[in-house]
């Protein structure tokens, strides 16, 4: 067993017998209030989706999943198509993606995991660290050069997120998948 | 319809005095049967002196008192089961809900805050693995929350006291304290807090008197240090300055109401008394339960952007300045005189507030909406 606190999104929870993968993950402490995490589900057999709240402490029972790594292929609609070693290919719908869809970029090398239910891939992990690149960012404001300073940004696929206000348009930057929160400068990728 | 609330004290009497409220409330105004658990019977004696702490089972204002042991009796549940503030019930409890058919309502009730995050999780399930269903309940001060404690006849009750200065009067002679004439009246009930010697400072030095009211409690302390002079005990009365210092015994809850009414300020802890001076519509200042890692500033600062919205910018700085500097036991000298600048329209926006929440539903009613719309 772990505790709702261990489990994050892409694993799977079996729940009075249902199969639930845990799309999303938020843990909030605050004040008296016990520690909570709200999580968004899809039940891996019927395909709905709730959301649900649980002490941070309350225990779940996590499914062991298989795991290949896969690259991202290409998109046609409405599936996400990821391919193995062997060239086997995987789709994938934007549903099943919905932590990872923001970091999606055609060209990607990033190596992730295809995650397995019961033989069926149900999700994809991404690495913990993907560098992309910024195209387009409003300039310095303030001259900062701490990075504590942050500021909006745009990746290729629209995404936005929070980079060191010394950021420039077509930097490239680390981002922290399980954050979505934005590490550093980065080289780019070869 | 039967309920079972169980409270387990945590520590003082925030817990036990937010679901007596509720159990009371329950009976009397939605005619529920309901059965309150309570680990620790002598802190609730404190605010129900009623109760004996003695007695397994015993019934107060039509609510069933159980001392809740560690060692469980089984008993048939309840079709509602609140948990207050997360606190954990039996294991045979919660095996005994599993296996009653009709399965009962099973709710977390939660403390009371005005973070945003609350709105997004109360009324959500949270689903077990026994076949139970148990949802998050979050009181709060909006309508996407499940609302504040209120007696339906609060408001009316409250107005039919400041009105009638009979009342009031017998309400002193009740407490043994006389009112002196023309002083301002403040309220007293807070933590140990640092903070304390710098505002009674500003109190004493001022022109016009204070009356501090202080029922006993963890403040005394500092009071007492304060005065220099020997222990303080309910019915003492001391004089410094401009301030004249009354210790109270510790109130019930009603009588701490027609405190709260009393008075031109009440300074109050925790949440079960940082709610009922809401309801006072009186100017107050809350001490929050501090928090390891200071987790509390953000659900003080997550109220006070709500409670001060509509309020000009010089009344709005005064009272985030104040509240700060008494939570974060800092001196209070400059905020206290800047609170003083901004009075009127801090006193007339502190009914407001009480009447604009009042307008809204009350939490005891949208528990019992809830459990009916869940049928």
């Amino acid at each position: 067993m772990k505790t709702a606190q261990e489990m994050k999104p892409n694993s799977v929870a079996l729940i009075d017998g249902q199969p639930w993968l845990i799309q999303k993950a938020e843990f909030t402490k605050s004040g008296r209030n016990s520690a909570i995490v709200k999580m968004k589900l899809r039940n891996l057999l019927t395909g709905s989706s709730t959301e649900t709240v649980y002490k941070a402490d309350d225990k779940l029972e996590p499914v062991i999943l298989d795991r290949i790594d896969v690259t991202y292929s290409y998109y046609s609609e409405p599936n996400y198509v990821f391919m193995d070693e062997e060239f086997n290919q995987y789709e994938l719908n934007k549903e099943d993606l919905e932590s990872v869809l923001p970091y999606i970029v055609d060209g990607m090398t990033d190596v992730c995991e295809a995650v397995f239910f019961e033989g069926k891939v149900v999700s994809v992990d991404l690495p913990t660290t993907i560098v992309r690149q910024i195209t387009y960012t409003e300039g310095s404001a303030r001259g900062d050069t701490s990075g504590k300073v942050m500021k909006p940004a745009k990746l290729s696929n629209g995404t936005e997120v929070k980079v060191a206000d010394f950021c420039e348009i077509d930097d490239w930057i680390e981002i922290d998948t399980r954050t979505g929160e934005y590490k550093s400068r980065a080289k780019a990728p070869v | 319809m039967k309920w079972d609330i169980f409270c387990s004290v945590v520590d003082n009497f925030g817990d036990i005095g937010v679901t007596w409220r509720l159990a009371r409330q329950l009976v009397a105004e939605h005619a529920v049967a309901v059965r309150l658990w309570v680990d620790d019977l002598s802190a609730f004696a404190r605010i129900c002196p009623a109760v004996d702490p003695r007695l397994d089972s015993q019934v107060q204002h039509g609510v069933a008192i159980h001392a809740w042991h560690g060692q469980w009796t089984a008993i048939e549940p309840g079709d509602v089961v609140v948990e207050g503030f997360a606190c954990h019930l039996p294991d045979a409890y919660v095996a005994a809900m599993a296996a009653r058919e009709p399965k009962p309502l099973w709710l977390n009730l939660e403390y009371l805050s005005a973070e945003k995050w609350v709105g997004g999780c109360h009324g959500l399930p949270s689903m077990q693995s026994n076949g139970l269903q148990k949802y998050f309940f979050f009181p709060g001060f909006t309508g996407q929350t499940g609302g504040l404690l209120r007696e339906t006849g609060l408001m009316a009750e409250r107005h039919a006291f400041q009105a009638d200065a009979g009342t009031a009067a017998r309400f002193w002679r009740e407490l043994a304290v006389e009112p002196v004439a023309g002083a301002r009246l403040i309220s007293l009930f807070a933590y140990e807090n640092a903070a304390l010697g710098s505002w009674l400072d500003g109190l004493a030095a001022m022109q016009s008197t204070t009356q501090l009211l202080v029922p006993e409690g963890r403040i005394l302390k500092d009071v007492e240090r304060w005065l220099g002079g020997p222990q303080l005990r309910a019915g003492d009365c001391r004089v410094r300055g401009q301030l004249q210092v009354n210790v109270l015994p510790f109130l019930e809850q009603s009588q701490y109401d027609r405190l709260l009414w009393s008075c031109d300020f009440n300074a109050v802890r925790g949440e079960d008394s940082f709610l009922r001076a809401q309801w006072a519509g009186r100017p107050m200042l809350w001490h929050i339960y501090p928090q390891e890692e200071g987790a509390h500033w953000d659900k003080l600062d997550a109220f006070l952007q709500l409670y001060s919205q509509g309020l000009s910018a010089p009344a709005r700085e005064a009272l985030l300045a104040l509240w700060r500097d008494w939570n974060g036991g800092q001196m209070m000298t400059q905020s206290w005189s800047l609170w003083q600048e901004q009075a009127e329209e801090l006193t007339v926006h502190a009914e407001k507030w009480c009447l604009e929440q009042a307008s809204r539903t009350d939490l005891a009613a949208a528990l019992v909406q809830f459990q009916q719309n869940w049928i």
